[in-house]
């Protein structure tokens, strides 16, 4: 028969000295835990704080609405259906264009404000534009809502604002977000325009612009076409052309 | 170097890469190589592609990079500003997937890149902060 030795004093000491410091380290342990419980809390609170001010400055700031760069071209100019000017007019000019081309936007910034000053302004000719959708899906998209303009009566300062902010070809920039961007900077009515693009009116202004572009054998953008009164259209222009050889073009049809 | 902060390296490193090449594409002028058609360039050229005229991309870049520093050191306020910095760059990651897939109907797989790094390093820094060993009592 044999039984547990009776523990000295030493050691009982000892145990007991064991024991406290294995408490000790549980409660700084347990302190530990709870203050870096706080720290992370405070941290994450910290941190959502600071999102939630770089999400409201993400909402409401970021890039500008795009601006055209001939804001007053139009202005006082009345404009239906997407053709600018007088109706009387001896000669009426339509442009063919695509929205997503580089050359439509230079000749819309170097060309057409000559043009619209000394032809349109002084009522020689009525200047219509015809979008095509050519370069790909970002095109379509962008002549729907063109469409959309065209009936308030907005085309021009539309297709202004759209050169102003055109980005890479077909990249899918042409989203709704940047569409209403667009017609924000141009007087339109976004929620109207993105409505027609939808429906049948913008669809039979596709297929007429494209029909025509066709039979006219117009294959490049931009490209002018001219008609005197009633008169069958024959093609003035097509690709890049500057001011002067334009203006030497049309003063050409109207001597005619 | 323990294992949490070194996987936290490894992750900030690879989400520091992908920032850095959407910075350099931002200011190049061009359009990132993006497996989902035009996801990137809708993304980029939105209005939330800068955020006080700063591009976004930079401003992960530079999240990044604090994180990076804040790994060098192995002390409590190192791992806390870690968890912050990591638990920022989270939360905004999320605003932004928000944004791309409600608002801008567009998705960005770089954007998609860079939030799972953030995610993964908002879990690495938590664990590593809350799971770090006493600094003992003091004698």
């Amino acid at each position: 028969m044999s039984s547990d030795p009776v523990p000295t004093k030493r050691e009982l000491r000892e145990r007991r000295r064991a024991e406290r410091l294995a408490a000790e380290h549980a409660d700084a342990a347990a302190v530990a835990r709870r203050a870096r419980t706080l720290r992370l809390l405070m941290a994450a609170g910290v941190a959502a704080l600071v999102v939630a001010v770089a999400a409201i400055a993400s909402s409401s700031g970021g890039k500008p609405a795009p601006r055209a760069a001939t804001a007053d071209l139009f202005r006082g100019i009345p404009e239906r259906n997407g053709v600018l000017g007088d109706r009387a007019a001896p000669l009426t000019v339509t442009e063919y264009v695509d929205l997503q081309c580089p050359v439509c936007a230079a000749t819309a910034r170097d060309t057409l404000p000559a043009l619209v000053r000394d032809y349109v302004r002084t009522g020689k000719v009525e200047l219509e534009a015809r979008t095509l959708h050519f370069i790909g899906p970002d095109s379509e998209r962008a002549a729907r809502v063109a469409a959309g303009a065209a009936r308030q009566g907005r085309l021009w300062p539309f297709l202004e604002a759209f050169y102003a902010a055109q980005g890479p070809e077909n990249s899918g920039y042409v989203t709704d977000e940047f569409l209403r961007r667009v017609a924000a900077a141009a007087g339109v009515d976004a929620d109207a325009a993105l409505a027609t693009a939808n429906g049948a009116a913008a669809q039979q202004r596709l297929d007429r612009a494209s029909a025509d572009a066709r039979r006219l054998g117009i294959d490049a953008t931009p490209a002018f076409t001219v008609a005197r009164g009633d008169g069958a259209p024959h093609v003035l222009a097509s690709g890049a052309h500057d001011a002067r050889s334009l203006a030497a073009a049309l003063d050409a049809e109207l001597r005619r | 170097m323990s294992r949490l902060r070194a996987a936290s390296a490894v992750v900030a490193l690879a989400g520091a890469a992908i920032a850095a090449y959407l910075t350099v594409v931002h200011y190049s002028g061009g359009t990132p190589v993006c497996a989902v058609a035009h996801g990137c360039a809708t993304v980029q050229q939105s209005r939330y592609a800068e955020l006080g005229g700063a591009p976004v991309a930079l401003l992960g870049l530079a999240g990044y990079v604090a994180i990076l520093l804040s790994l060098a050191r192995e002390d409590e306020r190192a791992r806390t500003a870690t968890a912050f910095l990591a638990l920022a760059g989270f939360g905004f990651s999320a605003w932004l997937t928000y944004v791309e897939v409600a608002r801008l109907d567009a998705i960005c797989s770089w954007c998609v890149g860079s939030a799972i790094c953030m995610t993964l390093l908002a879990a690495l820094s938590i664990t590593r902060l809350l799971g770090a060993p006493p600094s003992g009592p003091r004698a």
